[in-house]
């Protein structure tokens, strides 16, 4: 009897130890969301206590000044357009190079090239490639930020796959070959479905890390017209810092997608990253 | 093995590179065009005095790289640099293994922590640092009285390298929390048959076993710690003043708005070198206990 309360008391111990954990996680949300429903001079005065009236005009407001919807279009058409380019070109790279490896030195090298490219430093091409984007005319283009955000992520998305593929074995494949399959007829029938786990949880981490770009953006988008979210609200805070609760009416704004997106998936995106790590 | 290799003649082996090239052209072409060839044209930029914008420009050889390493003002940006690294990367993986040691267990209310504790991974950078720009200046300071971290000098890396932990533990923790899945709960039913207490069966266990884990974040940890460059830029844009710049917004202010890309670039590719030799340095000795255990 004794030892069942211990047990409990202990659990609930816990328990509460966790929650306390989880609200230092939480705890910068809450205060977004409650500094971006009150007035200027509420927030002065209240601090994190729950606002006594709703303020939704500090959202409408936001979005108005700081060109959101614009900014929401540019995010949405670069990370769909990066992703998906992003990833077939990927899938279909490291499946040659995964099963050519042994073959030929040239795809081992082609490997290394790429594994060492993940420690590369943006700084370092940042110049140059603003050049070359300006000779090219891909300056303050949806096109320019697509491929250069794109190409940033092919050596992570190749190292994975690769990984992944070399897990798959080749049976399949060669029976395809034997009942008189092409390359391409056999990746997009066989290959390409069985890479599905694998494609899932990159897709989310790809989908993420494009939307939320900033290094590349803010090289590439420097009109306002082509801006992404992120960049937006780089800007847009230079200009309101002292209006707290714009502020942070254009965080949630920022974040409200993101995190809605987060909840629905969040089985996926927390697997597909613990997936992740195993592989690596 | 491949199987399309196995035919002899010439002309199909020809034609079965050519598909393959197919196959690899997209990523060749965004890879070459973006990161290669601006690469080699970054290596012919640094030995100019070029300013980004003039048609003219002067070889100068090597001294734009001299100039740097000589460079007094570059030792704050280093420093900075290499603190942030040393901060994110012990307390990322320390915080993270507790969190994951905490929700280990696969119940409904862990699951339902985990995806609290990721949360604030999936906000992107830039708005990590300005909301916690806006927390250290208002909240801390009405709650607490503390005068926000990032208007000191001396602790504005800290508090940078705090916003941080609050988004990477979470994801140090899922790595940890799928190195702790892998381990097989025999070791531990042994351990305890033999009457080994938790701490023993931690340290003897529970560690040895998460080196590759511990392998992944920290090289990953360490890549992202001396690379930084969103989260100061936008907390304090490497103020106060330039106390809180990086190595990576060093490089930036010299490549774009002080216009002089020959330096910048020779500084950035310093800058390659040495994450290249640090992290190249760390991740042997880690390696080497990988094995060793």
């Amino acid at each position: 009897m004794r030892g069942k309360v211990k047990g409990l008391s202990l659990r609930t111990l816990q328990f509460l130890l966790k929650c306390l954990m989880c609200s230092v996680f939480v705890g910068p949300f809450y205060i977004a969301i409650v500094y971006s429903l009150k007035s200027q001079e509420e927030t002065i005065a209240t601090g994190i206590a729950w606002p006594h009236r709703i303020h939704w005009e500090n959202f409408t407001e936001a979005i108005r000044v700081s060109n959101f919807w614009n900014a929401t279009r540019n995010s949405v058409i670069v990370t769909t357009f990066s992703v998906f380019v992003l990833m077939l070109s990927c899938a279909m790279a490291s499946y040659i190079i995964a099963r050519r490896e042994r073959q030929y030195k040239i795809y081992q090298w082609l490997y290394y090239t790429f594994l060492a490219a993940l420690l590369l430093p943006f700084q370092v091409v940042m110049l140059p490639m603003y050049v070359n984007l300006k000779t090219l005319g891909l300056l303050n283009t949806r096109l320019g930020l697509i491929v250069a955000i794109s190409a940033f992520q092919v050596a992570y998305n190749i190292f994975v796959y690769i990984g992944f593929i070399r897990t798959i074995p080749v049976d399949m494949e060669e029976a395809a070959y034997i009942d008189g399959a092409g390359k391409m007829r056999t990746f997009w029938q066989i290959v390409f479905p069985m890479m599905k786990p694998i494609l899932s949880s990159t897709l989310i981490l790809n989908a993420l890390t494009v939307w939320n770009d900033f290094q590349i953006s803010l090289i590439i988008s420097q009109r306002a017209a082509v801006r992404t979210i992120p960049l937006t609200q780089f800007y847009f805070f230079g200009q309101y810092t002292s209006r707290v609760n714009l502020a942070f009416a254009a965080f949630v704004l920022a974040m409200l997608p993101i995190i809605v997106l987060y909840l629905l998936l969040q089985k996926y995106i927390i697997g597909g990253v613990m997936a992740g790590a195993i592989k690596g | 093995m491949l199987p399309f290799s196995k035919s002899n003649s010439n002309t199909s082996r020809f034609k079965g590179h050519l598909t393959d090239l197919v196959f690899l052209f997209p990523v060749l072409l965004l890879f070459t065009a973006i990161v290669v060839v601006p690469f080699i044209n970054g290596i012919h930029i640094s030995l100019t005095d070029w300013d980004g914008y003039a048609p003219e420009y002067q070889y100068v050889g090597l001294r734009n790289f001299l100039r740097v390493l000589r460079d007094p003002r570059i030792a704050g940006p280093v420093r900075n640099s290499l603190l942030y690294a040393v901060l994110t990367v012990v307390f990322d993986n320390i915080l993270g293994l507790l969190v994951a040691l905490a929700l280990h267990r696969n119940t409904r209310s862990n699951r339902f922590f985990r995806v609290l504790v990721f949360m604030p991974f999936i906000i992107s950078l830039v708005l990590t640092g300005f909301m916690w720009s806006h927390i250290y200046s208002d909240v801390f300071y009405k709650l607490m009285g503390i005068k926000s971290l990032l208007g000191n000098v001396r602790t504005v890396i800290p508090g940078i390298a705090i916003m941080s932990m609050w988004r990477d533990t979470g994801y140090a923790s899922l790595i940890y929390l799928a190195g702790l899945n892998n381990i097989s709960p025999e070791y531990y039913e042994a351990a305890r048959v033999d009457g080994a207490g938790p701490m023993n069966s931690f340290f003897r266990i529970t560690l040895p076993l998460l080196a590759p884990a511990i392998t992944i974040n920290v090289t990953l940890f360490l890549g992202w710690g001396l690379k930084v460059f969103d989260y100061v830029m936008a907390a304090t844009g490497g103020g106060p003043g330039r106390s809180s710049e990086t190595v990576a917004i060093y490089v930036y202010n010299y490549a774009f708005p002080y216009n002089q890309a020959g330096y910048g670039q020779a500084a950035a590719i310093l800058m390659m070198a040495g994450i290249f030799i640090i992290t190249a340095a760390v991740t042997a000795v880690l390696r080497r206990r990988e094995v060793a255990e």
